[in-house]
């Protein structure tokens, strides 16, 4: 009979292996191909539609008329300055309309990318080969960080696109280039807050995709309004550090409790 | 060294108690058939040695380690239940995911091996939702076996087997243990296919392990009997009831268990004018050793 050895297995040589299985997942997930697709097409619609209805008016049935308004340039659609009314103030088209909605679309992707692994009993296989779950919680939230970010960039170039197509100027209105790609930056580290958020309501919730996504819409939603905020237009350096220490600190919190989650609580 | 050690292991779902003091032995290289009704605690065990539910109290030990320790666990194979696949994957890409998972480097070699042990190596590029069930314990099989594991944990893997399948996966599990030195615990309620491989039984009644011992202990005490078929059965009974403490009738046949042999029966029933039509010798099977021990413990809790 052989003898029976067995293989110190490394920290880093887990996490790498842990992320490599769920990076070749995700690559082979339609999922993430339609939400990198909704990312792309929709500050396209936006831009467009708002575009065809600027300036038609609307009539409540009290006989109210209303002047629909466009964006003035597509920088708004990335963003609004801090010292607009959008930012941290009323939930009016430039803030709700613009490249924030993604984060909720992060929400739909976590949590069918872990609810799934629940759902047809993946965790099985994962959680019986190695007891880690803190490599599951990390592995996860680096995913979301991920797709998060690549959802931003296409938004950006969807953004690029749709003002080319529907004729909406790219006058900077008193922003620079820099501070666009700083906001860019501070939203897309404020992916890991939001992203750690998902995968703790993912695991709390295991195979019932719809609690998960029913509590990351949730606090989503209470959390959306801090968005414009931290992330404004005309974002300076330390946007993105404070985007980026939240983002590291929440990261971690959350990865504790979501880590204790799975300890706690059986898997299947 | 034992492949797995279990002492006064317990779990409790709320007021049940799943299992309750359990002490199992698992030698290293043994196929060991874990045996016991629905609901008796096989599953809730195995599933407890894997990691994937935390036991209430007690000690779990694979190979002289505690069961949490990463290294052990990386060469641990499992099939609980169904096997975790993607429904929308390929069976390839869902090994592929397995064996990445665990860290293989040559990791298509490693699934085209385990795919041709199981007989599987023309379904790769199917989806595994569109397996049927046999194939599906199949590719279970597989995975569990990607990474040459040292130890197998196999929840009723023949469920959904045809006779081909259940001969295949026999040949597999002697083969590993054989050949890789692989430590296999199967719970299964085939109970004669069970006893064709097994080397070492458990058996588990309402969370307690009631009775563990080697096939070889097992064939001690299974008692022989002889079996026969007389002309006039009934009085063929009464008469063997009268020389033997225990004459039961099965499948058509009288079995008589204290006899000390078939000629000395068949001379008793022809001195008393009863002639015998077919006499043979057997030994009670795993199946039948498990319903008698059930039915002496029937009372115990």
């Amino acid at each position: 009979m052989n003898e029976i050895k067995f293989e110190k297995t490394t920290l880093s040589k887990k996490l790498k292996t842990m992320i490599g299985v769920d990076f070749r997942r995700l690559f082979t997930s339609p999922l993430f191909y339609i939400m990198m697709g909704i990312a792309l097409i929709m500050p396209i619609l936006i831009l467009v539609m708002t575009e065809m209805m600027d300036g038609m008016v609307t009539v409540d049935p009290n006989g109210n008329e209303t002047i629909i308004k466009g964006f003035d340039n597509v920088w708004q659609i990335i963003g609004s300055k801090s010292d607009a009314q959008g930012a941290g103030g009323g939930l009016d088209m430039m803030t709700m309309c613009n490249i924030n909605l993604l984060y909720f679309a992060l929400a739909v992707i976590v949590c069918l990318f872990v609810t799934d692994d629940f759902r047809c009993g993946y965790v099985k296989n994962l959680f019986t080969v190695r007891s880690s779950k803190c490599d599951y919680v990390i592995s996860k939230t680096l995913i979301g960080f991920f797709s998060g970010a690549c959802m931003i960039i296409l938004f950006f170039a969807g953004s690029m696109l749709g003002g080319a197509i529907s004729g909406v100027g790219f006058d900077m209105d008193g922003v620079v280039g820099s501070q666009i790609f700083m906001s860019l930056m501070a939203k897309i580290f404020l992916m890991i807050v939001f992203s750690s958020i998902f995968v703790l309501m993912s695991v709390i919730a295991k195979q019932r995709a719809w609690l998960a996504l029913v509590g990351s819409l949730g606090i989503g939603m209470l959390l959306f309004m801090m968005i414009p905020v931290i992330s404004p237009l005309d974002a300076g350096a330390i946007h993105v550090i404070l985007s980026l220490v939240g983002g590291v600190v929440f990261g971690v919190g959350m990865g504790a409790i979501s880590t204790t989650v799975l300890r706690k609580t059986s898997l299947i | 060294m034992n492949a797995i050690e279990i002492r006064n292991l317990t779990k409790s779902f709320g007021e049940k108690q799943a299992v309750c003091g359990l002490n199992m032995t698992v030698p290293m290289g043994a196929i060991y058939g874990f045996i016991g009704e629905n609901g008796s605690g096989k599953s809730t065990t195995e599933k407890m040695i894997c990691g994937l539910i935390h036991p209430s109290s007690g000690e779990i030990k694979l190979y002289g380690r505690d069961y949490t320790d990463n290294d052990v666990r990386s060469r641990v194979g499992v099939l609980i239940e169904a096997p975790g696949c993607f429904p929308n994957q390929s069976v390839w890409n869902n090994l592929i995911l397995q064996a990445t998972n665990l860290g293989i480097k040559d990791a298509k070699k490693e699934v085209i091996k385990a795919l041709k042990m199981v007989r599987m190596e023309g379904a790769a590029s199917n989806k595994y939702k569109n397996c049927s069930l046999g194939m599906k314990q199949r590719i279970g099989i597989a995975m569990a076996l990607l990474g040459e594991p040292a130890l197998l944990i196999l929840d009723e893997p023949i469920n959904g087997l045809d006779a081909d399948g259940m001969r295949i996966m026999r040949e597999v599990l002697t083969d590993i243990t054989k050949n890789y030195g692989c430590t296999v615990v199967i719970s299964s309620h085939i109970l004669g296919e069970l006893e064709k491989i097994a080397t070492h039984y458990g058996i588990i009644r309402h969370g307690r392990m009631i009775r563990e011992m080697s096939a070889t202990e097992l064939e001690n005490s299974c008692p022989t009997y002889v079996a026969l078929k007389a002309r006039d059965m009934s009085r063929a009974k009464a008469l063997l009831n009268l020389k033997y403490s225990r004459v039961i009738e099965a499948d058509g046949y009288l079995r008589v268990y204290d006899a000390g042999s078939s000629e000395e029966i068949v001379t008793y029933l022809y001195e008393n004018n009863i002639l015998v039509s077919e006499i043979m010798t057997d030994k009670i099977s795993l199946e039948e050793y498990y319903i008698d021990l059930m039915n002496e413990k029937g009372g115990d809790r």
